[in-house]
């Protein structure tokens, strides 16, 4: 049962890592499933999934260059629109184009 | 805490201070009060929390207009999960944490009574997610934004010629 979730899990974090990488040509894709953190959360319970719930997402691509936080965000929940309509329910996400991370 | 849930929701928009003002207080804020309250039942065995819960549409008004009213009538618009006294949801929390700190009105709808009004909002600004936070008419993000332009203090000039928080006298 532990190993099937666990395979679940993979799944959608690696659907989101190929949909953002072709999507978006990401340089870096960083993808973390933090379901667990919100656990409690009512319409995490009222949804019945065990997971694959809230990801982190951390992509760096040079499509962001001269575009607002809000139109880059709006670029990774487009690429995304199939599982946000299957259970993902939500994204914490960096968006930085490589300039901004070379800067760092 | 369920009768300010349910004045929420019957008096459609909650400000600071509105949450604890009578009905007819916020009907006179908004100038139409009138269409909040046309469908409250008469009967005196209602419970509050067992009325029809989308008086806003039983009001006239479709829900892409009343979505275009909130943002164009309130300097700050916050759609979230629960209410700001309440939020159900950290990243709604995290919200209202950072407005709170700029002292301006927060006027805020509560997505999770009211489907429709969810489907609405999601389509009026093009975004999937909740917390939606609108200043001056203009859809500026989600949690992580308004985060983030806290911090860069970009948040700050935005908010800058919002009229500050007053006790409302009305």
């Amino acid at each position: 049962m532990a190993s099937r979730a666990a395979i679940a899990m993979l799944s959608r974090a690696q659907r989101i890592k190929s949909n953002l990488q072709s999507a978006l040509e990401a340089s870096l894709l960083e993808i973390e499933d933090v379901s667990h953190q919100h656990a409690s959360h009512a319409a995490v319970r009222a949804s019945g999934s065990d997971g694959e719930t809230h990801f982190n997402v951390k992509i760096v691509s040079t499509k962001f260059e001269g575009k607002s936080l809000v139109n880059r965000h709006r670029m990774v929940y487009d690429a995304l629109a199939d599982e946000l309509q299957s259970g993902l329910h939500a994204l914490s996400i960096v968006a930085k184009t490589p300039q901004e991370i070379a800067k760092k | 805490m369920a009768k300010s849930l349910s004045n929420a929701l019957l008096m459609g928009l909650t400000g600071l201070t509105a949450a604890r003002s009578s009905r007819i207080a916020c009907g006179s804020l908004n100038g139409i009060g009138s269409r909040y309250f046309a469908t409250v039942p008469n009967d005196p065995d209602t419970h509050d929390d067992f009325k029809p819960k989308n008086k806003i549409e039983n009001s006239g008004i479709s829900l892409a207009d009343l979505v275009e009213q909130d943002v164009k009538e309130n300097p700050v618009m916050l759609y979230m999960k629960g209410v700001p006294e309440f939020p159900q949801c950290g990243f709604s929390s995290l919200a209202v944490r950072v407005l709170k700190h700029y002292n301006v009105p927060i006027s805020s709808r509560n997505i999770l009574e009211d489907a429709e009004l969810k489907s609405a909002v999601k389509a009026y600004s093009h975004w999937p997610t909740f917390p939606q936070i609108f200043i001056k008419g203009e859809f500026i993000g989600g949690s992580d934004i308004i985060m983030n332009m806290h911090q860069s203090g970009e948040l700050k000039e935005k908010l800058k010629d919002v009229a500050a928080n007053s006790d409302k006298t009305a």
